[in-house]
């Protein structure tokens, strides 16, 4: 499961949650709200809080298509930048 | 003289029928503008949008039309909306020139269904392989090496829309979509959706030249009641005759939204109010950073507003 961080920055992008309903790994943004516009503007609050730099494979609709998807990206980046 | 207000028309995404059939027959603004396009139509313009399939059905087209206009129309009794200039990036145009007076409402409603028709034509026919691809926050030097490689291998593109720094549209071949969304991935960009029809390049000469014989030149177009500022270049139009160039350069000219704020903020605009349905225009970082935003989409114009109370 995610830290604290990542569900605190998509929550303001996801205007149909609730403030007391959970944020479930397989929801799906778009459903939540999550459009377009608002989706570039996550990618670089993400970039931005983690100090990671989506490329390639990561700079898909897909990628911000669910919180599960989207956390794994995001984690995986990290490893990367780790090693 | 300062503009200090500006009128958006937004150009055009795909709006379902269920997000608006209830403010276009409840909403007292787009009932009023909805009855006079059924009457210049011949045809329920309800009825054919909820039924016409696809996103850019000539119904759609009108509906997105009327909408507009009943938006801006509510929020001047709503919001205090009281523009000063007008602009309507690539399908606003169409808003702008009816709500400045350039057009009467019938006339424009019947040229927005005539230019939905001669695109459908055009397009059924010609440049079927071409689609717009749209992408964000691509730097401006990885993008000229991409293009440059489109132009070595005799691909014919053209960018269609800037809409911010590093939010462009192009349009290119169908089968050069995969490789362009791999290269700007590749550079840090991200490829966000295609569109068809294509629309604002230069290939589409023919479709101008179209449009012009077969749909524009039935219209006259009156002096503007207020400046327009061209989607294509910010110049501040004045005139019908300017207009209507700008509605014809709107088939073969990409179209630049900077520009247009660059122009609305040296006219002395502070505050922009976006009218219609938009997820775009009003929200993009050099239209929030410049001006005071206020959107007025028909999904706000259905919420109920709380009465004020006589102390």
């Amino acid at each position: 499961m995610w830290d604290d961080q990542f569900e605190q920055i998509l929550r303001p992008f996801v205007p149909f949650l609730g403030p007391q309903e959970e944020l479930t790994p397989d929801a799906e943004l778009k459903d939540l709200g999550l459009d377009s516009l608002a989706t570039v503007q996550l990618l670089g609050t993400l970039e931005e809080a983690y100090q990671v730099r989506f490329r390639d494979s990561a700079l898909t609709m897909d990628t911000f298509r669910t919180a599960g998807v989207l956390w794994d990206t995001v984690q995986s980046m990290l490893h990367t930048a780790a090693s | 003289m300062a503009h200090d207000t500006a009128l958006v028309f937004p150009g055009m995404g795909p709006v379902p029928f269920t997000e608006v059939g209830r403010f276009m027959v409840a909403n007292p603004f787009a009932r009023d503008l909805v009855a006079i396009a059924d009457e210049a139509l011949g045809y329920s313009l309800v009825d054919a949008f909820r039924t016409s399939p696809g996103d850019y059905s000539e119904a759609a087209q009108v509906a997105f039309f009327v909408n507009c206009l009943a938006c801006a129309h509510w929020a001047r009794d709503h919001l205090g909306v009281e523009p000063d200039i007008v602009a309507g990036p690539s399908f606003g145009e169409k808003a702008a020139i009816a709500y400045t007076g350039a057009l009467e409402l019938p006339d424009a409603v019947r040229l927005t269904a005539d230019i939905a028709r001669c695109l459908e034509e055009y397009f059924a026919e010609e440049h079927r392989d071409i689609v717009t691809l749209s992408f964000v926050r691509a730097p401006q030097d990885g993008l000229d090496a991409i293009l440059a490689d489109l132009d070595e291998a005799e691909e014919w593109h053209e960018i269609s829309c800037r809409i911010d720094d590093g939010f462009f549209m192009i349009s290119l071949s169908e089968h050069r979509v995969v490789w362009m969304q791999e290269r700007l991935r590749a550079i840090g960009s991200l490829p966000l959706y295609t569109m068809r029809p294509p629309m604002h390049a230069s290939a589409f000469r023919s479709l101008r030249e179209k449009a012009e014989r077969e749909v524009v030149s039935r219209y006259s177009f009156a002096d503007p009641k207020l400046p327009v500022v061209a989607d294509q270049d910010g110049r501040l139009l004045h005139t019908g005759e300017e207009l209507r160039t700008m509605l014809l350069d709107g088939f073969d000219h990409p179209m630049n939204w900077p520009s247009v704020t660059t122009a609305l903020k040296a006219a002395g605009t502070r505050r922009l109010c976006v009218a219609g349905p938009d997820s775009l225009f009003g929200r993009v970082p050099c239209t929030t950073r410049n001006f005071d935003v206020v959107a007025a989409p028909p999904r706000l114009a259905m919420t109920p507003r709380r009465r004020s109370r006589a102390a």
